[in-house]
């Protein structure tokens, strides 16, 4: 089996590597300093939260071997237990407040009140809860199958989620979704963020939870329990007879992924302030998220970083409809001709396109993915050198 | 007693074009041991493909099948050629990845040309029903199941009396051992996807006077068709045959006795049940 992470795994990183790595987070931190525009912003948030998707799935699906495509069940974790949280807060501190006016003289009842004060950011780690038991939930029926019948598997319990999600209407809003107008504020080391309009914020919690995502992944790739996850990947009976436990080791990478995938979830719902069960629950989102690792190289560190350096703007060209208004906008096609109405028109609709041509391409030609392929083509090099 | 029946011979009737579908996916998996993902957009396509041979040239739908089925079968033989063919022996993940990629390609390729809008396929018979005993019969669903039964009953034929159809079991059984006895086995893999194709192509034609046309249609489908094929046993006809026509059953009896929004979740835990309890389902032979 060719799978590039066994061969590449260093107990350390080389010195240049560090030096490297530290450099491009500086790079990183300073970056929305010099840069003011907010569709660059945009951009790197969504490159942002396509890496914590990517990092997410990779534990399970890039180390462990067990191709999960049923990963928007714990990004809608995230993203419901979130919203919904804040949403129920938001309306206790406007009862709070209510309630405060009437008992103004007394300090005790207002102390009393103050006990149902449910802080609107707890969301977050409900939703990771949730996705917590969601995860031992479904590995303890899926992990019992196996290859391509663990796949399909992931993919109805995912489907189960999403229809109930949909139904559940008193909790959920149904297929309304759930709308958010403010975020409520946030202490970030001692500073009170309020204002969420420059995006600087998000950016900044972004690449937190893309180095959390990462240092995750380190430290999972270099430990008994990344071995075990490996050793289960390359020969599961193998491994078994070895005296490794299957079931415990495969929910706990499940486990560990779906709760970095639950925070993906938070993340994009309080970025977009929207949410509905085709937005973050749907099939597709959750083969989405599997693309990422296996474009940019599955099993990698870097495999999904490189992925959704490949695949954000690419699909973001489509998306905004950059490429049909610059051909309109060159000349070289009229904008009243089919042509032209046809490119401004549907092309924005098609952005899911890239990821169906990208993926056919890496697993027909590149299947150890994008970074593989250049570990390939520059190990080849160095021996033409020498 | 009269809702019992009634959801009984609809969940029949649309058994029948699921059983279709199913029939295609299991003929596929059955020869070459690659699980479709992209079944219910090639089911999309045939959809398509109806509605605009009955917009633009005014042809039935159910006329139309005569074209869809070997359109839809050089279709597919064009897609095993160029890419199904190349990773028939490489790890199952990528081959599901393949083909989930060519999916989205063509959804994504159907959203470009033609709007997410939904299409709607109106024909003079879209509605009218027959009355038989105080049950309401469709019409559309059932002259639909009745090609299905024809159309079933001429694959069966076909690959039970015919050399090539044998050829085409003779591979699903062992590869190897076919290809030892001189069977040219890439011919069969062709000849099993142009099939599976037709088999999708020709149940979308057939569902598309009673269902919304859109992209991303195919999805839905495709989860049904492994739900079929899985509860029938991986690879067997008879199976997903029968498969196809329980869960049309169980689709309508959940939809009238428990709720239509919970429907998909009654079949998708009977799916999970047989996969934890029986997974080499009601057909088929165990297989490690």
């Amino acid at each position: 089996m060719n799978h590039p992470g066994i061969l590449h795994n260093r107990h350390g990183a080389s010195p240049l590597a560090i030096i490297a790595f530290i450099a491009i987070v500086a790079l990183l931190i300073a970056f929305p300093g010099f840069v003011e525009s907010p569709y660059a912003r945009h951009i790197m948030v969504l490159l942002f939260l396509s890496t914590i998707m990517g990092e997410s799935w990779n534990i399970i699906g890039g180390y462990t071997g067990q191709y999960s495509v049923g990963h928007a069940a714990y990004f809608g974790a995230g993203a419901y237990g979130t919203l919904i949280v804040m949403n129920a807060a938001q309306f206790d501190q406007d009862k709070l407040l209510e309630l405060k006016d009437l008992a103004q003289d007394s300090h005790l009842s207002a102390l009393l009140l103050s006990a149902h004060y449910l802080h609107p950011w707890t969301g977050v780690l409900v939703g990771m809860l949730a996705a917590l038991t969601l995860s031992l939930i479904i590995g303890s029926i899926c992990f019992r199958l196996r290859g391509p019948y663990f796949v399909l598997a992931s993919i109805a319990v995912a489907e189960i989620v999403r229809i109930s999600v949909l139904n559940l209407s008193d909790l959920t809003q149904g297929a309304e979704g759930i709308l958010i107008s403010d975020l409520p504020p946030i202490i970030i080391g001692g500073r009170t963020i309020t204002d969420f309009s420059t995006k600087v914020p998000f950016y900044y919690i972004g690449l937190g939870l893309v180095l959390l995502t990462i240092l995750v992944t380190w430290l999972v790739q270099n430990s008994k329990l990344g071995y075990f996850f490996q050793a289960i990947r390359e020969d599961q009976d193998a491994a078994h007879s070895l005296g490794i436990s299957l079931t415990f080791y495969k929910n706990s990478a499940l486990a560990i992924s779906a709760v970095l995938t639950s925070l993906a979830g938070s993340f994009y719902a309080i970025y977009i302030k929207f949410i509905d069960p085709t937005t973050v629950l749907s099939l597709d989102l959750s083969v989405q998220i599997v693309l990422i690792s296996i474009i940019g190289g599955i099993g990698t560190i870097y495999g999904p970083v490189v992925g959704a350096l490949v695949l954000v703007p690419l699909s973001e060209i489509l998306r905004s409809n950059y490429l049909g208004e610059s051909l309109v906008n060159s000349g070289l096609v009229n904008p009243d001709s089919a042509v032209g109405n046809f490119l401004t028109e549907n092309l924005s609709h098609a952005h899911v396109l890239i990821y169906g041509i990208l993926v056919v391409l890496v697993i027909l030609f590149m299947p150890e993915g994008v970074l593989g392929f250049i570990r390939k083509i520059m190990a080849k090099k160095r021996l033409g050198r020498s | 007693m009269i809702l019992f029946l009634q959801s009984l011979i609809s969940g029949i009737l649309i058994g029948g074009v699921y059983a279709l579908i199913g029939i295609g996916l299991t003929i596929i998996f059955g020869v070459m041991r690659v699980i479709n993902f992209a079944h219910g957009d090639i089911m999309m396509v045939g959809m398509y493909m109806t509605y605009f041979l009955f917009t633009l040239f005014g042809i039935d739908p159910f006329v139309s099948v005569l074209i869809t089925i070997p359109m839809m079968f050089i279709f597919g033989g064009i897609m095993q050629k160029l890419f199904i063919n190349r990773i028939l022996g490489s790890l199952p993940q990528n081959q599901i990845l393949l083909t989930i990629g060519l999916g989205l390609i063509m959804s994504n390729s159907a959203m470009l040309a033609f709007t997410s809008d939904y299409k709607i396929l109106t024909t003079s018979y879209s509605s009218s029903s027959y009355r038989l005993a105080g049950l309401s019969i469709s019409k559309p669903l059932a002259i639909s199941f009745l090609i299905t039964v024809a159309i079933t009953a001429i694959l069966y034929w076909f690959l039970m009396r015919t050399d090539t159809g044998q050829a085409i079991r003779a591979t699903a059984q062992d590869r190897e051992a076919a290809q030892l006895m001189g069977i040219n086995v890439k011919r069969m893999s062709v000849l099993a996807f142009g099939i599976g194709s037709a088999m999708a192509g020709t149940a979308g034609a057939l569902i598309s006077p009673t269902y919304y046309i859109f992209p991303q249609v195919g999805s839905a489908f495709t989860l049904k068709a492994f739900v079929i094929t899985v509860l029938g046993g991986m690879g067997s006809i008879v199976g997903a045959t029968l498969g196809g026509v329980i869960i049309g059953v169980v689709e309508s009896m959940g939809a009238a006795y428990i709720s239509s929004d919970w429907k998909d979740v009654v079949v998708f835990t009977i799916f999970l049940l047989v996969l934890l309890i029986k997974p080499s389902g009601l057909m088929g032979t165990s297989r490690t």
